[in-house]
């Protein structure tokens, strides 16, 4: 017996030896500070670069560019993707910890934002010459970080056909007034409109990555100017505007009550998007990433953008913003061609083409003249053209605070168990549990 | 025993027959609907293919996709798997044996060891388990190597080495039990060598309890998805099956058709060798479990 | 061979060498190394500095309702399977060492869904319930059938508890059967010509020959059990909602999905690590309880 607790004493003293030392050995110093190579982008690039993506969808695409970019550049770029089942956040980690430093790899929002951060791994991109071309590029405290991977957007999605047959003109519909009288006078008319509801909605329990955050967002920044953190801050700070999320309780409780229950809470995405795919239903609360799968399915029927307009004054907008930006890793090796990679997708038109044409998405750049094909990504274009668009700030919530903790908040109200006052309760209670 | 059903023998049949129509239903739904086209399967499942090509055309989407590299997810699965069983099988018996066979507390202890760590939740060594196989790697200078332990052969089949041994010494263990002492006596006498006597004597013996070892570890390790997560990583040039079905779905949108495709593919070659040699396996699993 | 208590030949450890040594670095070592993470701040992020925190994260657990919630339901889960899953594969072994003609058939088809690893199947099993069956229900006019039994907390939990079963049952199965083949045939002939009819065969003289099968099989189901991750992972992912101590929170969320969750999604990884070792302790209590009785219940029969 002693022989093993010996045994197992050397053990833990090994353990211990090893995360003595687990330390940053070599942190670099400040990110800020190796910041002197933007200018010359274009000189002495070679060897290879490694590129994360968390887009399984754009990993053909993405590949072929980087094929292209290294007959023309001569640096081989390997694509890595992750996608589908595949946690984005722990398959990264996994990465780092196994000592591979990617030149570029996804962030998603704060929390991301934060511990690359803090692991030394984010190289200061003031400066770089497509940041003049873009408003949605990842600042924090002044410096960018962050490449936008994309822009989209959402908002209340509507069949125009049915909406035309039905007498609405979608063009009033800014206000919870307005919206839930065309609700109702759908309502009335479904069976002449082989309607099986109202409105496509899924809030079960893989769907709180649109109720938790998507929906809520609404009640971020619903009506404020683009850079106006009012309720986000007062959110972080562990309080909510009773009266704002009152209403938005509301207008959610309403989406709920014209929705199939069995699509509501069990049926998933793609029950939610068959059910408006196949015309049972005149809207559909999903953002643009929806295009392509409707695009294989052969949907092609016309379809439009209204506001999620939960308040009664006019709030003529829909939520547009990057859900992604490139980092470049302080860590790697390669990266002045990773930062020159970057650039040369922002400025070439073979970059445009790559990321209008081939990855369908709606570009982050004002210089991109390309149109989307998908027809929710044209809204969005148009929205965010006439400059109608409210923030994406569901991000910069704690991690895991708007899927895990309001997620299963919204499926009760969505399953009938409470009511909207039980529903602001219940968030407000989960809001104060923020606070520092 | 034997009596039992006699009376109700008709019943009793009907009866098991329809349990196991029962038990096959799942899987027939897998294969109905691999034969179908995304938009069909989610409208109503319950319907048959239409078209006898669809299968074919899923089939087909599957093998092309870059993501899933079938034959090479193939290859890798094939080799994770029969390597590190044949490992398990090695070390745990000759470990099994030498514990069995020596009585002393040190010898109780480690069998204990053993049997305990069953009950260690993966979650508790998932992650320290990489930081620590990196600095194995940074230390030993096998990183920039062939036989570099993360997103290779070698950490994943150690990793196996060690995560499978608890439940094969628990079974060899067990089994060798009930071995009779006089064989591995006699051998001694003729001059055999301890190691001899147990790779010449002892091991065949062993082949009940050694097809149960190698059926339990080969299902687990083939369809095991976190483990080689973690130690493979996603998207790498290893990687096996389950990985990439896991790896090839949209981030959110369930592509049924092709879900369904891929997980029949992936399922096929291990029920394929278990069609094949059933009446081997389940002799194998019984005699092997009698003392297990 | 045998040796006196203290003396091992070289051949103990040079065949004991290569197990032990995987073991140890597989098992041991990232083992202590998660307890001394639990009291850390560690994020698995390289580059960071990691820093003891003493019992920072063991007090949060501690105030965690949703690990009190996950720990209370993977309990009830737990006794409910083990119960299920042994009554089928006994029920199973029964009918498969009959004079059934096909029972060779259905011994394999039983085995079959061990074949399957428990992601893929909960994906098959979602598939069925939330849209097989429901299509199914809406057919025959039933609503109960209509609407998803992964709607319902209730349901749902023994909705894992019947797909946990369908992959488990065939093989604790196997353990039954060969218990029962290995079962003197005699004893079994002599008490049919007392008299005794089936179920007093079954109860008194079959169950007591079989008691180390028993053993064994609830130590397999009861960790088993308790660890149970991918089939709740993919078929429900912790759903339905529900209400506990004022808190709306997954009401089907296993100890090991809420650990993956708070790693993951809230990225406490270090408070993931304390709820694991927390996880850890109790099923070793658990199990150790567990075998002793069950030892103890085999000698009383």
């Amino acid at each position: 017996m002693k022989k093993v607790l010996l045994a197992m004493a050397l053990l833990v003293v090994m353990t211990l030896a090893f995360t003595a030392c687990t330390g940053n050995e070599d942190t670099p110093a400040d990110t800020a500070a190796n910041n002197q190579n933007q200018a010359d982008t274009s000189t002495d690039i070679s060897g290879e670069i490694t590129i994360v993506n968390n887009k399984i969808e754009i990993d053909a695409a993405l590949r072929d560019f980087a094929r292209l970019y290294e007959d023309r550049f001569g640096v081989r770029v390997n694509v890595h993707s992750f996608g589908g089942e595949t946690p984005y956040a722990p398959a990264l980690a996994a990465m780092f910890s196994g000592g591979d430093e990617p030149e570029i790899f996804v962030m998603e929002g704060m929390t991301d934002f934060i511990s690359a951060r803090d692991s030394g791994r984010v190289f200061d991109l003031t400066g770089q010459p497509w940041v003049n071309d873009t408003s949605m590029e990842f600042v924090y405290d002044g410096r960018v970080y962050g490449f936008p991977v994309a822009l989209e957007g959402w908002g209340l999605g509507y069949n125009v056909d049915i909406l035309n047959r039905a007498g609405i003109d979608t063009s009033t519909l800014t206000n919870v007034n307005a919206i839930r009288e065309a609700f109702e006078t759908i309502d009335a008319m479904r069976d002449e409109l082989g309607l099986t509801a109202v409105v496509s909605m899924a809030a079960g329990p893989g769907m709180t990555w649109v109720t938790g955050l998507h929906a809520f967002n609404a009640y971020l920044s619903l009506g404020l100017d683009y850079n106006d953190t009012t309720i986000i801050d007062m959110l972080l700070a562990g309080q909510v505007d009773e009266q704002r999320l009152m209403y938005f309780a509301e207008y959610y409780n309403m989406i709920f009550q014209f929705s199939n229950p069995s699509t509501l809470i069990v049926g998933g995405y793609d029950q939610q998007l068959g059910d408006f795919g196949t015309g049972q239903t005149a809207f559909i609360h999903q953002g643009n990433w929806i295009d392509p799968t409707f695009a294989e399915w052969g949907v092609d029927f016309e379809m439009g953008y209204v506001p999620h307009a939960f308040l009664p004054q006019d709030t003529p907008g829909i939520f547009v913003g990057a859900p992604s930006w490139y980092v470049v890793n302080a860590r790697a090796n390669n990266i002045d061609a990773a930062l020159h990679f970057l650039n040369f997708m922002a400025s070439s038109p073979e970059g445009h083409e790559y990321m209008v044409v081939h990855s369908g998405a709606v570009p982050a750049f004002y210089s991109v003249t390309h149109i989307p094909a998908g027809q929710f990504s044209q809204a969005v274009n148009e929205w965010s053209g006439r400059g109608q668009v409210y923030a994406w700030h569901q991000n910069d919530m704690p991690a895991g605070f708007g899927m895990n903790t309001l997620g299963p908040i919204f499926e009760l109200m969505a399953a009938g168990s409470i009511d909207p006052a039980e529903f602001v309760r219940l968030v407000t209670e989960a809001v104060a549990t923020i606070a520092p | 025993m034997k009596n039992f059903f006699k009376r109700n023998n008709i019943i009793a049949e009907l009866f098991a027959i329809g349990l196991f129509l029962l038990y096959m239903l799942p899987f027939l739904m897998v294969i109905i609907n691999a034969s179908k086209p995304v938009l069909d399967i989610i409208m109503d499942p319950l319907s048959l293919p239409e078209s006898p090509t669809q299968f074919i055309t899923n089939v087909q989407a599957v093998m092309d996709s870059p993501v899933v590299r079938y034959a090479s997810s193939f290859l890798s699965s094939t080799i994770i798997t029969v390597i590190s069983v044949t490992l398990l099988v090695i070390i745990s018996s000759m470990a099994a044996w030498v514990l069995v066979r020596t009585k002393s507390g040190l010898s109780t202890a480690i069998f204990m060891l053993f049997v305990a760590a069953m009950v260690i939740p993966f979650q508790v060594v998932m992650f320290p388990l990489i930081s620590w196989f990196h600095r194995i790697e940074s230390v030993t200078g096998l990183l920039n190597t062939p036989f570099r332990l993360l997103q290779n052969y070698p950490g994943i089949i150690f990793a196996y080495m060690g995560f499978g041994s608890s439940l094969s010494i628990f079974l060899y263990h067990g089994f060798i039990k009930s071995v009779p002492l006089e064989l591995e006596e006699a051998a001694n006498i003729d001059g055999c060598t301890k190691a001899g006597t147990f790779f010449r004597i002892v091991f065949p013996i062993l082949k009940p309890i050694t097809v149960t070892v190698i059926i339990l570890n080969g299902i687990w390790i083939w369809n095991d998805y976190l483990l080689p997560f973690i130690v493979l990583g996603a998207g790498n040039d290893v990687q096996t099956l389950p990985l990439a079905v896991a790896n090839f779905v949209g981030s959110f949108v369930r592509r049924w058709d092709l879900i369904l495709t891929s997980t029949l593919m992936a399922m096929l070659p291990i029920v394929i060798v278990f069609l094949f040699l059933q009446k081997h396996i389940i002799k194998g699993m019984v005699e092997g479990s009698v003392k297990g | 061979m045998k040796h006196k208590s203290g003396k091992h030949s070289p051949i103990f450890y040079a065949f004991l060498f290569p197990a032990l040594f995987s073991f140890a670095f597989v098992i041991v070592i990232p083992f202590f190394l998660g307890i001394y993470y639990s009291f850390t701040d560690w994020t698995a992020m390289t580059g960071t500095n990691v820093n003891w925190v003493g019992f920072a994260n063991y007090t949060a657990v501690f105030n965690d309702v949703t690990f009190l919630h996950s720990f209370l339901v993977t309990v009830a889960f737990a006794v409910i399977n083990i119960v299920v899953v042994n009554v089928v594969a006994f029920g199973f072994a029964l009918l498969v060492t009959s004079k059934l003609k096909l029972k060779n058939m259905y011994r394999a088809a039983f085995f079959m869904p061990n074949l399957i690893g428990g992601i893929i199947l909960g994906y098959i099993w979602q598939f069925i319930f939330n849209n097989a069956i429901t299509a199914f229900g809406a057919s025959i006019g039933s609503e109960f059938l209509a609407t998803s039994l992964l709607a319902n907390r209730f349901w749902a939990l023994l909705a894992i508890v019947v797909v946990v079963t369908w992959q488990n049952a065939g093989y604790i199965m196997m353990i039954y059967v060969a218990a029962i083949q290995s079962a003197p045939a005699a004893l079994l002939e002599a008490a049919h010509i007392d008299g005794a009819n089936y179920w007093q065969r079954l109860r008194h003289i079959l169950v007591p020959l079989v008691a180390p099968a028993f053993t064994v099989s609830l130590f397999l189901t009861l960790v088993r059990s308790f660890q149970q991750f991918d089939v709740n992972m993919a078929l429900t992912a912790g759903g339905p909602s529900g209400m506990f101590m004022d808190r709306a929170l997954p009401t089907t969320e296993f100890l090991a999905l809420n650990i993956f969750n708070t790693a993951f999604a809230f990225r406490e990884l270090a408070q993931g690590q304390a709820k694991s070792v927390i996880f850890f302790i109790t099923l070793t209590v658990i199990a150790l309880v567990q075998v002793y009785f069950n030892k103890r219940k085999e000698i009383e029969m």
